[in-house]
């Protein structure tokens, strides 16, 4: 029984061994984050001052309930479900590897802007919680996951923000705004939990355009422009739906990168701007009416002209030179507004 | 061109009356073959809701009867005037009352819809028309095929919603359950018209079930 037991130990720890020999390949990434996690983070809290003994038992007893571990390594396999199950023998301030990984990184954040959306942050974020720097060999060593651990917090905080303006509005304490103002506070408010990052920022932009990053990127990107358009009060559900966030989502983007490079007092500039841009995309639906009814005219003037020329009973040549003349006539009297908005802007300067 | 403008009309216009926000979804990087992890959520009609698969039901739910919508219109803009103008017209209604049904849910539970849209609008009308131009008895043919379809569809998401538990669902559940009644009762009106004289009867449903189950493939996707 003993034996079989330290044999069942040695066994795990042979395998803890070759499972860290393994994790160190962060470049292949064959073991799922949490599961590479689940490994080094043992070994680093033997490593680390606090609580030697009990996560040494705790992690041989997780070694034991997956004997049959190390065979499906080769394929990624989803996120397992948190530890904290295990037959009631962990200690009490155990945590998932997920709640752990969170927390560096949340720490990690405050030395951005002085490290870069790097391993280096990380390491000093792990720092301050008491870990070894090594926690940083957890996450990959491009900063990946910091940003997108960022990118996910500001957008849960959107999120919440949103959620609670609507509250408001609903209990009759605020006025419920119009949809431009709304979608240009909502970006606003998302664009300046930038600012603090903003000197760092097109790091992390050009680490989220990384291919094994897109998904991941493309997914938050989609449903905090979901989510906006959600408490904006869109109801579409035909292809409006599409167009709407096709819309919001190039606002947010160029707006974005407008803030980059804006360097005008509190991001005036960058406000102007989404300003401009969201009043152009309210116009489009407008514009978009107005080509319609256009074209819908030229349509009808059309077949009045043929109708016309077909009971002119002339001769032939005659007949298509009518057509030709009433379809021109008809064509530049579309125009005529704008020659004369034109033709009263030329003489502005005269009156 | 139109359906284009249209769209673009329509989509920037005022913000609609809100409705009460329905849970927040902050997601972590989703891993591989995982599952988004919701950070908050604050409405009980998505909590413990198995997302994914409800979404694809109500997406092709919502594609199904838009799609029959427009076959009805299809086939009342040839046959409107005929002496099944209007058991088509009603059968029609019924559809429309329907698709009113699945907006509300779509919205409710926050699901997207099929990008295809404007392209089963087209293909239904196209359905509806092109059955109704081989007579009466090819558009109650038409009829019997999709509603056949559509019944054996929901069927099977009726089993499936069961299999994840009938209590959790039990509204989505009345609704299939009520909406699939409906349609075995148009499936019936159909072939109480003679769609089975009609030309080519098994070439032609044969044919249209395949399309309706391309379509529900793709709509469940896409």
């Amino acid at each position: 029984m003993a034996a079989a037991a330290a044999a069942a130990a040695a066994g795990g720890l042979r395998r803890a061994g070759w499972r860290l020999w393994r994790g160190r390949a962060v470049v292949q990434c064959q073991l799922s984050p949490p599961q590479r996690a689940l490994q080094v983070s043992a070994v680093l809290r033997r490593v680390s001052d606090e609580q030697k003994e009990p996560f040494v038992s705790s992690s041989q007893q997780q070694f034991d309930s997956h004997p049959t571990d190390h065979q499906p390594e080769q394929e990624p396999q989803g996120p397992r479900p948190s530890y904290t199950g295990q037959g009631g023998q962990e200690s009490e301030d155990y945590e998932s590897e997920e709640q752990l990984q969170h927390r560096i990184l949340t720490a990690a954040l405050e030395f951005v802007p002085e490290h870069g959306w790097t391993a280096e942050a990380i390491a000093e974020g792990a720092k301050t919680l008491g870990l070894s720097v090594a926690a940083a060999g957890m996450f990959h060593s491009d900063g990946s996951e910091l940003i997108l651990h960022f990118v996910s917090q500001c957008n849960t905080k959107l999120s919440e923000l949103l959620e609670q303006e609507q509250k408001l509005v609903q209990l009759g304490e605020a006025e419920k705004k119009p949809t431009d103002q709304f979608l240009r506070d909502a970006v606003q408010a998302r664009l300046r939990m930038l600012i603090p990052y903003i000197d760092k920022w097109p790091q992390a932009l050009s680490i989220l355009l990384l291919p094994h990053n897109i998904p991941s990127s493309l997914n938050l990107l989609t449903s905090m422009i979901d989510d906006i358009w959600h408490y904006a009060g869109d109801q579409s559900t035909d292809f409006n739906w599409y167009t709407r966030r096709a819309v919001l989502t190039g606002v947010y983007n160029t707006t974005e990168l407008v803030m980059m490079q804006d360097s005008s007092p509190d991001f005036e500039d960058t406000w102007r701007f989404l300003e401009n841009r969201v009043a152009d995309a309210m116009n489009m639906g407008n514009t978009a009416n107005q080509v319609q009814s256009t074209g819908e005219a030229v349509f009808q003037g059309l077949m009045g002209a043929a109708v016309t020329v077909s009971n002119a009973g002339t001769s032939r040549a005659v007949r298509a030179e009518l057509f030709l003349f009433l379809s021109m006539l008809n064509v530049s009297v579309l125009f005529l507004p704008n020659l004369e908005d034109s033709v009263k802007k030329e003489l502005s300067f005269i009156t | 061109m139109e359906v284009a403008a249209a769209a673009v009309r329509r989509s920037l216009g005022q913000g609609r009356p809100l409705r009460c926000g329905l849970g927040l979804r902050g997601r972590w990087p989703v891993p591989a073959g995982g599952v988004s992890l919701r950070r908050c959520s604050t409405r009980g009609s998505l909590e413990g809701v198995n997302r994914p698969v409800i979404d694809r039901i109500i997406r092709v739910d919502h594609a199904g009867e838009y799609g029959a919508n427009r076959i009805y219109a299809g086939q009342m803009a040839v046959l409107g005037r005929s002496s099944v103008g209007p058991v088509i017209q009603q059968m029609w209604n019924q559809e429309k009352d329907h698709l009113k049904k699945f907006d509300e849910l779509m919205v409710a539970y926050r699901v997207r819809p099929t990008v295809l849209l404007p392209f089963w609008n087209v293909a239904g009308f196209v359905l509806g028309a092109g059955s109704a131009l081989l007579g009466k008895k090819g558009a109650m043919a038409c009829t019997v095929a999709v509603e056949e379809s559509i019944s054996d569809h929901y069927n099977s998401q009726i089993r499936t919603l069961v299999e994840e538990g009938p209590e959790k669902y039990k509204e989505l559940l009345q609704v299939i359950k009520q909406f699939r009644d409906d349609e075995r009762e148009h499936h019936d009106i159909g072939l109480e018209h003679d769609a089975e004289a009609a030309p080519a009867y098994s070439v032609l449903k044969t044919a249209i079930q395949l399309g309706c189950k391309a379509a529900i493939f793709l709509s469940e996707r896409i």
